[in-house]
């Protein structure tokens, strides 16, 4: 096992092109923070862009950052915090969940397209990625999109590549779009709803007009994982409103009368919100890695949610629901069984999955994702040959024999 | 004048049995093949450039489209996807040897669901139509390109339409859940659906823009979103274009994401004036629209905040909307601008790259010398807040040689949009009219990546053909890469 | 958008006309959307944008009208829904009205077509002549047995008389030529087009306009020699018959204003209104006096609804407590671009005014459309009156006869706007309201 770590673009390129020459598969990584999530890679060589880091551009009049991949997103974050920004997406920190340590990188979080609990309102990591360059798998450099919010020019590769799992390219450079900080956040806390009152409630309160900006819901057991949620000793349903100060009280009212159907709502401060959307946003109420089990991700119709929290509860496992719904985190058994189980749930609720964190003799015999069609699937198979020809990169990440 | 391909021999050899062979497929009205009822669909919005097709099909299934696509590219047919017809790329443009398929009949709305806040509709579905159709809810689509009573959501899709209001909603890309495609050689698959995200590549990601050359869209999954309380448009008139860019400058890093941050600059608002009767300040140099959102208190304080900002660049005017009608009075001023230039001018190209916000006094300074160089008048209209330049060319189509020059002066616009950190299109996409551009912004090795997907989509390249990739290389697929 | 017209071409007005009007249009395609025709059949040939690279084609060349270009500007029901949309200020009237002049002398159309033409342009503007095919079409109602063919001529003389009313009302002799005094001071004087088919279909329309006019210190000159305004054959082609008709209503009205003086020539068929606004671009290239005279005529004419916004209107009875179904005639918001009046009249009359959704979309009625092009006038109908239904109103209200000739039903009475404006000011109950509060009361 070695491992390459080079700080300049030029050189990624040129190890890129090598291993394409010698057909040597290669493990793409920032820090690996996220190395056990869908199918395990077979590569002797791991190429690291840990070292390709820095801020290459902040425009904060034009709402633009560029940052190279190995950038860690806690630097990102600073940074535009500092002039009152934030990233839209407001990406998850996995690592406590993962049972991996150290500073996820920005390439990591773009190769991975992960997104937080704004996501239902204010789009995915790949909503805000605005331009890229990366190295493909002949070893060429490509540059997509550009530093511009509305860019249609040409095929979008900036969204092929987010979210490939590092099966297409290696993302060297990353322009995202971040919007302005909200002044201020707020809570609506539903305690006392089972699953489906409480996706209800969330779909209430995200059908108002009060500019609802995260909504989820947790069962009594993941809530008292959570310091500012356990005094409610009940399951309960959030509801996040951020914006200027006169907004956020004005909404949290509206939200609260307009719910009233549903209980009566509590509404938390600003200090106590952050702890919890953090909490939410990084999965901790499922627990941190605890015991052997598995941990899925599950995106379905918001109102399908309660179905996958029911399969849970059969199953013996913990979940809760994010995206108003529509995400199920779930931690159960890690067993091929209890993954058809989730994955029979979630098909019949017309969504999808990701596998996170497993065994990794379990992930590799197991579909991390969903199967495509096979016309879908001959297509995938064409694409990630017109990007990595020898199928070196991150070869069986999502899919195995891609 | 834009080059087109030679046509096919073999293809305008077969016309009368490929129209059989369409006419087997179609209801009779879903098959034109006569010359003179052909004309009306040489062009799409984007009138300097016409070609008249083999036949236009017009489809009303899923299935139809797949059985037609499957007899094209059985028989080496190309093919042309069309919706309103509003494109001003060109990205409708017919090709001598091509069957278009015009999915206008596809026009409905086939589920809407509040809880979930989605609805699944058809391709011929006009922009306007969703929100009509979900408005009595107080839901609404996001995406408003200034065509949107017309434009139909397939169209939008495959342009990644923006809009005056995607500074806050983003454009059609960040509003789409899913759709049903059919490939070209017709098989029909479903992309995404009701849920967030991809599990796998984000097909519906680089669908979405890919102007028809990936697949042709027959079913498309919409997020709707519930409507703000209320909306206010607030105009603010300026003595300079610089003075009004800075002012945009300095609203957005106080921290305010207005909805819409809308730019003109003299000769747009007059030409718009004279259609909306909207009160727009003919004195002034630049105008904006700021438009907020909120309950009444709500607008009220942002609308202070933002005065306050303007107020410090010397604003000849500011006045705010007093009701819903002087609202859309002022939008229908800027939606209607394309069009309203067609009042001071016989012909109008439009322009739509986009730059880096902080450089718009300059751009303008020399677009403004570049009008005087060509000797052709401009108007710009600017969507300030993600840098979304639209200048108007105007000429007389008339005159040929005013049409060349025209052209000219465009592509210069564009290169300088991407000299400056831009790019060629923002929003209405390449089409056939920025396609030999293409090299500018991107080289060689990006352009073959790019190609390189079209052809695991379209091996034989029969989907829009001559469209997006320049001319030299958008005959023949991609070469793979060298072992 | 670019244009081929020969300079030799350009030379004759009318073409040097409609190059000017082709040339504004820059092809943006924003029509399309608000035509009804292409919300229905999907065509782009049958949206405005078609026909006009249709027209556009078949000037430049010069040659007779094709029987496609017929087929699609048949089609068009000039409801001109798309001059209400367009940017550019296309002026799509004057253009289809050209080509269907074109059409009428290039284009042999089959015998039947020419014949039911002739037939409708013959006595539909003939009050006396339309009367009694009327009262044959209802006697000749129990044989449609005989028509149940798919064919055009079967399906367009099934449609006529579906059309026909089962009860003709009595014909009034308030249309006769003379002066209505005005009550009280004399504050403006008029002359009203008494009209051609509204006359006979319901004359309670005009009847209603004289006592709402007078009542209000308006002296009502229905004048001696006025008739028919010549829409029904513009809109088939007939120019001459057309021109005919309009020359007889300027020399009546011309007549007037030497004697007596008008401040306004009043019409209460928006139809007929749209074109007595026209007679000065119809006559653009008429010798003097025509000229003038017609130019004239246009610039007083006014539909009832703006004459009343203008002199203002007040109710005397207690609000009503009905909601009515505003249904706006194209020919008023489209042709005339008159939106606000009729509902404002009407709001401060005291109804309830209810907007169904697709206001912009015509009924199918359209002048002749409904008897020439039945299938396509009856899908509007049945979608129009969905919309209707849907608000929930008590009964509809419009301000054109042809509207309400079309949407008359079993579901929901239709009644002209200025009928309810009378009644409200004194006049009588109209048939209309007494049938839809009649349920209520039965209750």
């Amino acid at each position: 096992m070695s491992t390459l770590a080079p700080a300049e673009e030029a050189a990624i390129a040129q190890a890129i092109g090598e291993a394409r020459a010698r057909a040597t598969p290669l493990l793409l990584a920032g820090h690996a923070t996220k190395d056990g999530v869908l199918r395990p890679v077979q590569a002797e060589t791991t190429l690291s862009l840990k070292n390709h880091a820095g801020v290459t551009l902040y425009a904060p009049n034009e709402l633009i950052i560029s940052a190279r991949a190995g950038t860690t997103l806690a630097e990102i974050e600073a940074l535009v915090a500092s002039a009152g920004q934030q990233i839209i997406a407001e990406p998850p920190d996995l690592t406590a969940l993962l049972g991996t340590e150290g500073a996820q990188t920005l390439g990591g979080v773009v190769a991975c397209n992960l997104s937080g609990p704004r996501r239902v309102t204010a789009g995915a990591m790949r909503d805000h990625v605005m331009g890229l360059r990366a190295v493909n798998g002949a070893g060429e450099i490509i540059r997509a999109g550009g530093r511009v919010l509305k860019n249609v020019t040409g095929l979008d590769l900036c969204k092929l590549l987010t979210g490939s799992f590092g099966t297409l390219a290696a993302i060297t450079e990353i322009t995202l779009k971040v919007l302005p900080a909200a002044e201020t956040m707020a809570t609506l806390v539903l305690p006392g709803l089972a699953a489906r009152g409480g996706v209800a409630a969330l779909s209430a309160a995200l059908g108002a007009p009060f500019g609802a900006s995260a909504a989820a819901w947790l069962p009594r057991a993941q809530a008292e994982r959570v310091a500012e949620l356990a005094p409610f000793a009940a399951a309960v349903a959030l509801v996040r409103v951020e914006d200027f100060r006169p907004s956020v009280s004005y909404r949290g009212e509206r939200l609260r009368a307009l719910l009233t159907e549903f209980g009566a709502a509590e509404i938390l401060d600003e200090a106590a919100s952050r702890a919890v959307w953090r909490a939410v946003r990084d999965a901790a109420p499922l627990g941190e890695g605890e015991g052997n089990d598995a941990v899925w991700r599950v995106s379905v119709r918001p109102s399908a949610g309660p179905d996958i929290v029911a399969v849970v509860e059969t199953l013996g496992g913990r979940c809760f629901l994010d995206w108003g719904g529509g995400l199920a985190w779930i931690a159960a058994e890690a067993s091929a069984a209890t993954h058809r189980a989730i994955t029979q749930a979630a098909r019949a609720a017309g969504g999808v999955w990701w596998l996170m964190r497993a065994p990794d003799a379990l992930r590799a015999s197991l579909d991390v994702v969903p199967a495509e069609p096979a016309p879908l699937a001959a297509i995938a198979r064409r694409v990630k040959a017109a990007f990595d020809p020898a199928f070196i990169l991150n070869p069986g990440r999502i899919h195995a024999g891609l | 004048m834009i080059d087109l391909p030679a046509p096919n021999p073999a293809t305008l050899a077969a016309r009368e049995r490929i129209v059989a062979g369409l006419r087997a497929l179609l209801p009779e009205s879903g098959v034109i093949a006569e010359a003179l009822r052909l004309k009306p669909y040489e062009a799409d919005g984007l009138s300097a450039y016409r070609q008249v097709p083999l036949a236009v099909v017009l489809p009303e299934t899923t299935e139809q489209v797949a059985s037609v696509l499957r007899f094209c590219h059985e028989n080496g047919v190309r093919v042309v996807p069309r919706g309103a017809g509003t494109s001003l790329s060109g990205g409708a443009l017919p090709l001598a040897d091509a069957v278009v398929v015009g999915l206008m009949r596809m026009n409905r709305i086939l589920a809407i669901d509040y809880a979930d806040r989605l609805a699944v509709v058809e391709p011929g579905v006009t922009n306007i139509g969703i929100t009509e159709a979900v408005r009595g809810a107080g839901f609404f689509y996001a995406p408003d390109p200034s065509s949107q009573l017309a434009c139909m959501i397939g169209g939008n899709v495959n342009m990644n339409s923006g809009g005056a209001h995607c500074l806050k909603y983003g454009v059609t890309a960040n509003n789409l859940l899913g759709l049903k495609i059919v490939t070209i050689d017709g098989e029909i698959i479903e992309i995404g659906g009701a849920h967030l995200d991809a599990a796998g590549y984000d097909w519906l990601g680089i669908l979405t823009g890919s102007e028809g050359q990936l697949a042709i869209v027959t079913e498309v999954t919409v997020r709707i979103l519930r409507g703000p309380e209320g909306a206010r448009a607030m105009l603010v008139a300026f003595r300079g274009n610089e003075i009004a860019g800075a002012c945009v400058d300095a609203i957005i890093t106080s921290g305010i994401i207005p909805v819409a941050l809308e730019f003109m600059d003299r000769p747009a608002i007059h030409a718009c004036e004279a259609f909306a009767h909207a009160g727009y300040p003919l004195d002034a140099e630049a105008m904006l629209i700021i438009e907020v959102e909120g309950s009444i208190a709500e607008q009220d304080d942002l609308l202070a905040r933002i005065g306050a900002i303007c107020r410090r660049f010397d604003p000849i005017s500011l006045r705010i909307s007093q009701s819903a009608e002087e609202s859309a009075a002022i939008w229908k001023g800027r939606k209607g601008a394309f069009g309203a230039i067609g009042r001071i001018s016989p012909d109008y190209l439009c322009m739509d790259g986009t730059i880096p916000t902080g450089r718009l006094p300059e751009v303008l300074r020399r677009i403004g010398e570049m009008s005087e160089s060509y000797g052709l008048k401009v108007a710009n209209i600017f969507h300030a807040g993600d840098g979304n330049l639209h200048p108007l060319i105007m000429f007389d189509a008339n005159d040929p040689e005013s049409f060349h020059r025209a052209e000219a002066f465009g592509a210069d616009i564009l290169k300088l949009c991407v000299e400056v950190g831009g790019c060629l299109t923002g929003e209405h996409g390449v089409g056939v009219e920025k396609r030999d551009l293409m090299t500018v912004q991107f080289n060689s090795v990006e352009l073959d990546q790019q190609r390189r997907i079209k052809t695991a989509f379209d091996p034989d390249w029969l989907l829009n053909t001559a469209k997006v990739f320049p001319l030299t290389a958008a005959l023949a697929p991609a070469v793979p890469h060298a072992a | 958008m670019q244009t081929n017209f020969t300079p030799e071409q350009l030379r004759d007005p009318e073409i040097a006309v409609a190059n000017q009007i082709l040339r504004t249009c820059v092809h943006c395609g924003f029509c399309t959307a608000t035509c009804p025709t292409f919300v229905l059949l999907g065509d782009e040939l049958d949206s405005p944008r078609g026909r006009i690279y249709l027209i556009k084609d078949m000037l430049e060349s010069g040659r007779p009208a094709s029987e496609e270009v017929v087929r699609h500007v048949d089609r068009c029901l000039s409801c001109l829904a798309c001059m209400t949309t367009c940017p550019s200020g296309v002026d799509y009237m004057h253009l289809v009205d050209h080509a269907r002049a074109h059409i009428e002398e290039t284009y042999r159309r089959p015998w039947h077509d020419r014949a039911l033409r002739a037939l409708l342009a013959r006595v539909l503007p003939r009050p006396r002549l339309f009367r009694a095919a009327l009262i044959a079409a209802r006697l000749a109602r129990p044989l449609r047995f005989l028509l149940a063919g798919k064919g055009v001529l079967a399906r367009r003389l099934a449609a006529m008389l579906a059309m026909a009313p089962a009860r003709l009302p009595a014909p009034s002799p308030i249309e006769r030529p003379r002066a209505h005094p005005a009550a009280g001071p004399r504050r403006q004087r008029v002359a009203l087009l008494a009209g051609c088919a509204q006359q006979v279909l319901d004359p309670e329309i005009n009847a209603a306009t004289i006592r709402l006019l007078t009542r209000l210190g308006v002296e009502v000159v229905v004048a001696k020699g006025a008739g028919c305004c010549g829409a029904l054959t513009h809109h088939m082609g007939k120019h001459d018959d057309a021109m005919e008709a309009a020359r007889a209503n300027i020399a009546a009205w011309s007549h007037e204003i030497e004697a007596g003086g008008l401040d306004a020539v009043i019409i209460n068929a928006s139809g007929c209104g749209t074109t007595v606004k026209d007679y000065g671009f119809m006559f653009r290239g008429e010798p003097e006096p025509w000229r003038a005279r017609a130019a004239r005529i246009a610039a007083i004419a006014l539909d009832i609804s703006e004459f009343l916004t203008r002199i203002g209107y007040r109710p005397t009875r207690e609000p009503p407590g009905l909601t009515l179904a505003y249904h706006a005639a194209c020919s008023l918001q489209h042709g005339q671009q008159i939106t606000g009046e009729p509902k404002a009249l009407l709001r401060a009359a005291g109804f309830t005014v209810a907007e169904p959704a697709e206001g912009h979309l015509c009924c199918g009625s359209a002048g002749t459309y409904n008897l020439m092009q039945p299938d396509i006038a009856t899908r509007l109908r049945t979608r129009k009156l969905a919309n209707i239904v849907a608000t929930g109103a008590d009964l509809i209200a419009a301000g054109n006869i042809g509207c309400l000739t079309q949407l008359a039903s079993d579901t929901l009475p239709v009644v002209h706007t200025v009928q309810l404006l009378d009644w409200m000011a004194g006049g009588p109950e109209p048939a209309a309201v007494t049938k839809a509060r009649a349920p209520r009361l039965a209750h």
